[in-house]
């Protein structure tokens, strides 16, 4: 009952009441959206907290959907701008200049890396650690595209910025990430 | 693990659907969910937003204070009422019940019925030979009529009828009922119609008092408090220094009608008891 419709038409479904079309489309998209907070905001409060703020602002603007994009950008347009004014509040952003000096490393020479075979287990610890240090706007856009999906345009669309600037983004986001794996 | 160095060709295996290697190793992380108290709270809200309810945290609240409101409201109003019966009730229910207001006895009553009459008052009437003795109501102050000995003369302040179109008296739809009323407010008790039977052959005074000229002691006279027979006879009940205390007493709590009107009955009651000196100006 429900399963074989999209999200669009599920959310529209709960605009019109059906409260089992909101339990249809929470259960698809609870654990994304957790898990993006989580990875975003590194505190499982704050994750906590953002999440029942983003679904309690979804319900609110129920009646506002309209079907123009697919409803898991909105839905994580919802939380990424809670994110960033969580972002606000809490420290300031890593410099411009910070994050060439990475790029620098990185363009060493191969020889010059060293190049260690890690486990399995070292491999997902190191990338959690890597996705902590990122800073805040690489690790959103770096995380809208791995956890969520969306392509170029789409964060774009939801951070705000060009398409050529989510793509400065996640160029960084992986210098980075591959740093955390070459020490 | 080897991790490729090349950030363009890096960038192009995140965005192509696997997302690459490191899509691989993303998704072998921890699969975090959210705990199901989140699941239990969106959901409800999600369920109250559709069934057009304000959130469920203060509505007993609201409630319980409109009740507590409703509760309130009805007592004070009851309260209220009831303190509005009972200023309102002590005439009306000691009407109806055995006494009636006393008003001071004045000469000027007496002076407005006949002559015979007047002189019919000296002796002292058995309550049996009252015409109005068969109402029940009437009887006991038929009882009392006695009043022959004259009150003294009533202090401006103090005895004065109310100034209405009567010269002395309010005007009274019930005439011989009210003088009997008059004549018996003051000696409700068979204690006080004794006594007033010994003074009755002393009525020189009152006789006095009658030449008086009639306009002359309304224009003097004030009009007096209500005041219920219901206290005189409580004063009568008290012994003749006891009840010389307590007019004394109501002359310091300012309740001077109260005061003239227990000390005249005094007199009547006790004719030959020398009243204390500061009565005395009371008592003129």
């Amino acid at each position: 009952m429900g399963a074989d419709k999209t999200d669009e038409e599920l959310m529209l479904a709960y605009a019109e009441g059906d409260l089992l079309a909101f339990e249809m489309l929470y259960s698809r998209h609870r654990g994304l959206l957790y898990r993006f907070l989580l990875r975003g905001l590194r505190h499982r409060a704050d994750a906590d907290e953002l999440f029942q703020e983003t679904w309690s602002r979804l319900i609110a603007a129920r009646e506002r959907y309209r079907p123009d994009a697919k409803f898991t950008t909105w839905l994580l347009q919802i939380a990424h701008n809670l994110i960033i004014d969580r972002f606000r509040r809490q420290r300031p952003q890593v410099s411009a200049e910070e994050a060439d000096t990475v790029l620098r490393n990185l363009d060493a020479p191969e020889s010059e890396q060293p190049d260690h075979a890690l486990s399995e287990f070292e491999q997902r610890r190191r990338l959690q650690l890597a996705l902590e240090d990122l800073p805040d706007e690489q690790r959103v856009a770096f995380l809208l595209r791995i956890e969520g999906g969306l392509g170029l345009d789409e964060i774009g669309a939801i951070t705000g910025v060009g398409r050529e600037t989510v793509k400065s983004r996640l160029r960084y986001a992986l210098a980075r990430i591959r740093a955390r794996f070459a020490t | 693990m080897t991790m490729p160095r090349d950030n363009h060709q890096d960038l192009d295996r995140l965005l192509d659907s696997g997302s690459g290697d490191l899509g691989d190793l993303y998704r072998r992380l921890p699969r975090m969910e959210p705990p199901r108290r989140l699941d239990r709270a969106v959901l409800g809200e999600a369920a109250r937003a559709v069934r057009g309810r304000p959130p469920r945290r203060h509505r007993w609240m609201v409630g319980l204070g409109s009740a507590a409101g409703l509760v309130l409201a009805a007592g004070v109003a009851w309260h209220v009422g009831q303190d509005a019966l009972r200023q309102q009730s002590p005439n009306s229910a000691q009407r109806g019940m055995i006494v009636v207001p006393v008003e001071p006895i004045t000469e000027t009553r007496r002076k407005r019925a006949p002559p015979s009459e007047t002189k019919e008052a000296a002796p002292i009437s058995p309550p049996q030979t009252t015409p109005t003795a068969a109402k029940p109501g009437l009887s006991r102050r038929a009882e009392a009529r006695p009043v022959a000995k004259p009150a003294p003369t009533p202090p401006a302040s103090a005895a004065a009828p109310p100034p209405t179109a009567s010269p002395a008296v309010e005007p009274d739809p019930f005439p011989a009922e009210s003088r009997m009323r008059d004549e018996t407010a003051t000696s409700a008790g068979a204690a006080a119609m004794q006594a007033e039977q010994d003074a009755a052959a002393k009525n020189e005074p009152a006789a006095a008092a009658l030449k008086q000229p009639e306009s002359k002691r309304v224009r003097t006279e004030a009009p007096p408090a209500p005041l219920s027979s219901v206290e005189l006879r409580r004063d009568m009940q008290l012994a003749p220094d006891d009840w010389l205390a307590h007019i004394e007493q109501l002359l310091h709590q300012g309740r001077r009608q109260q005061a003239i009107e227990s000390l005249r009955l005094f007199q009547h009651v006790y004719p030959n008891r020398p009243l204390p000196p500061n009565l005395h100006a009371l008592d003129h």
